[in-house]
């Protein structure tokens, strides 16, 4: 990477370079390292062959999120704006964590080098069960699309793409929705989850900032009956704290549009979410960020083309 | 089905397109006059000679733009004004230069919104009257869309993130299922908004364009001042920034045009140190919803339209960005990033090939129409 190499020495070099790259975000790069321990060597003298299987349990995953220096960014700009991400990342997270909102833990904060080290979340995102559209991540990146304008005799290939697309949007091959469904979870319940779980978040004064259904995680739980999933919030890079109702009613609504944009089907959902957390919030509190919530709305949508 | 939908499941999606090769050309003449700029143009679709493509042509593009003396912006009425003075010598120039009758037109395609009312009236209007007159069909046209659109054709990138920076408007969008969605946009004002304001404050000519003087100070500035920074996930917040920046030039260390000159001390801040930041600051802000809309969506072309597109040093840092993610940026040159006619044009036939039509009595202007509002027949 040519990016770490031009940072001074920090602490965290070590496990950028051993990490395998999984994801790049809009901000940093994610890394995945099964362990922050080096692989053990262990030796069965009966079958030489597994002498090198490192199955560690998934329990030990390690997520390490560099934010690279951005070279569009004004240099000042971008080094007090990532450290001051990073910070308040961190801090979210440790002070959600106290309160008992699922959120991944903290592992080491390196300011300096620009990464955070956090415990890696086995699941599927909100948005992967939900079927994204018809813009999946791994997709678009393998595949270009491409229109083509063709002799068609009529535009009837065009309309019968259209109803597959809409009928298929959360079927094959989506392993989360698939084992969710077997534990006998509905759409209807996620939503409910989602709901709650931001309610949770909301209490602690945390507000998110980047709510979307990419940054939320369905990790199953050993226990099956009562709770057999729970939702993890992530990327907490853009959080803050807050305290009018207002802060909290724009975090909603970018998750609203969020929802719009992204699962333009799955619209009538967003309301099980509000309605979850309504109930979590408590009538007091959710009564004032009701009523902003609308304000925020109208201003968004239906924005004077003037200012 | 046939051997087209067997191509399809060969390595690279291939998607087709609803539109259907034209029998013979097309022509469309498009009115746009949403804000200060009246432009007519004149496009034509017609069967490429070889292949199954076809070939789109700008036979002309006309545009007369009103401009306000330094300090004022422009108001609907005197816009308004300006497009009933001129409007008919922008038309009769786009016709000449195209070098057609009106008797080979197909169809006329006229901006229905978002902007201003009275210009935009103007615009109908006249839409109207020549359809009545040579009795051709109208096309009420999305500006927004006209601007992707015109984008897509002139860049020919296929399915990019478009960030569609403007004087009215501020928005990320991606197409999905027939809508251009908008993913993140200015939670109050728009960014050229926000420019033509600040420059307005500070006294620049509004020739040729309040954002282009913006762009020529700030190649001057040094200084970064601190400036508030506002994403709020793929949104962004411009009125803060704008706010702020006014008020530096309130403050006692700053040196206005008259005194700019002279010696300065270390402290100063200059009207181009402004502009410098003020630029920085806020394009910055625009990358960045871009790049969070690319990760979110998973896409790698971004395609910039409007009229702060033209703005070189943000196609730059647009970039900076998408080349540290493999991706590549589409920009046109002000001829069609600055509102034009060609843009409604081409958007207004496209949706004409797929049989839209917008009938006599539903041709009025409305200035909020958003953007996801258009369904997008054209494209598959």
């Amino acid at each position: 990477m040519s990016s770490s190499s031009s940072t001074p020495y920090s602490p965290s070099a070590y496990y950028l370079e051993r990490g395998e790259l999984i994801k790049q975000g809009a901000e940093a790069k994610v890394y995945s390292l099964p362990s922050l321990f080096p692989p053990p060597k262990i030796y069965y003298p009966s079958s030489p062959s597994s002498s090198s299987s490192t199955s560690t349990p998934n329990r030990d995953g390690v997520i390490i999120k560099h934010r690279f220096p951005k070279k569009y960014r004004h240099p000042t700009l971008d080094t007090s704006l990532t450290s001051s991400r990073l910070i308040f990342e961190a801090r979210s997270l440790a002070r959600a964590a106290k309160y008992g909102v699922v959120v991944p833990r903290v592992l080491w904060v390196d300011d300096r080098g620009g990464c955070i080290g956090l415990e890696r979340v086995e699941g599927w995102s909100v948005r992967e069960v939900l079927g994204g559209g018809a813009e999946g991540e791994m997709e678009l990146q393998e595949e270009e699309e491409e229109e083509v304008e063709l002799y068609m005799p009529s535009s009837q290939t065009g309309e019968g793409e259209r109803d597959v697309q809409g009928e298929g949007e959360v079927e094959e091959g989506n392993e989360g929705w698939e084992r969710l469904k077997g534990l006998g979870v509905g759409r209807d319940h996620l939503m409910r989850s989602i709901g709650s779980a931001l309610a949770k978040l909301h209490l602690t004064t945390i507000i998110h900032g980047d709510l979307t259904t990419s940054n939320m995680m369905i990790r199953l739980t050993p226990d099956s009956k009562t709770q057999p999933y729970e939702i993890v919030l992530i990327d907490f890079g853009l959080s803050s704290t807050a305290q009018f109702p207002e802060n909290y009613a724009v975090d909603l609504y970018v998750l609203e549009r969020a929802f719009a944009s992204t699962h333009p089907r799955s619209e009538k959902l967003y309301a099980g979410v509000l309605e979850a957390y309504a109930r979590g919030l408590g009538e007091k509190k959710w009564k004032p960020i009701e009523i902003k919530l609308k304000e925020v709305r109208k201003r968004g949508r239906k924005r004077d083309m003037t200012g | 089905m046939t051997t087209a939908q067997a191509s399809t499941s060969s390595t690279t999606k291939k998607k087709i397109s609803p539109l259907t090769r034209p029998s013979r050309r097309l022509l469309c003449l498009g009115i746009e006059g949403s804000a200060n700029k009246l432009g007519c143009g004149i496009i034509s679709h017609s069967p490429a000679p070889s292949g199954s493509t076809t070939k789109v042509t700008v036979l002309s593009n006309v545009r007369h733009t009103y401009i306000t003396p330094p300090g004022e912006g422009f108001l609907p009425s005197d816009t308004a004004r300006h497009h009933r003075d001129w409007i008919v010598r922008v038309i009769e120039e786009a016709i000449r230069k195209a070098g057609v009758r009106w008797s080979d037109m197909d169809c006329i395609a006229f901006t229905k919104g978002p902007g201003m009312g009275t210009p935009l009236q103007v615009g109908a209007l006249v839409a109207r009257t020549l359809s009545l007159l040579h009795g051709i069909p109208l096309v009420g046209v999305n500006h927004c869309v006209g601007h992707i659109e015109m984008g897509r054709q002139i860049t020919s990138s296929h399915n990019p993130i478009v960030l569609y920076v403007s004087g009215g408007n501020t928005q990320v969008i991606a197409y999905s299922q027939q809508r251009y969605r908008i993913f993140g946009e200015t939670l109050d004002i728009a960014i050229g908004n926000c420019l033509d304001r600040f420059a307005r404050v500070i006294g620049l000519r509004n020739d040729p364009s309040p954002g282009y003087n913006i762009e020529v100070e700030a190649k001057k500035g040094k200084k970064l001042v601190p400036l508030p920074y506002g994403t709020k996930g793929m949104d962004v917040s411009l009125a803060g920034i704008l706010h702020s920046v006014e008020s530096y030039t309130k403050d006692k260390k700053y040196i206005s045009w008259n005194t700019i000159n002279e010696g300065k001390g270390e402290d100063a801040i200059t009207a181009y140190d402004l502009c410098y930041s003020l630029q920085e600051t806020a394009f910055a802000m625009l990358v960045e919803i871009t790049e969070r809309a690319m990760a979110h969506v998973g896409a790698r072309d971004v395609l910039i339209v409007g009229g702060v597109g033209c703005n070189l040093r943000l196609q730059e840092m647009m970039g900076i960005m998408a080349s540290e993610r493999n991706g590549r940026v589409f920009a046109t040159d002000q001829s069609f990033c600055i509102d034009n006619g060609i843009m409604i044009a081409q958007a207004g036939l496209l949706a004409y090939r797929m049989g839209q039509i917008t009938p006599l009595e539903k041709t009025g202007v409305t200035q909020r129409y958003r953007t996801d509002a258009v369904h997008v027949s054209w494209r598959a």
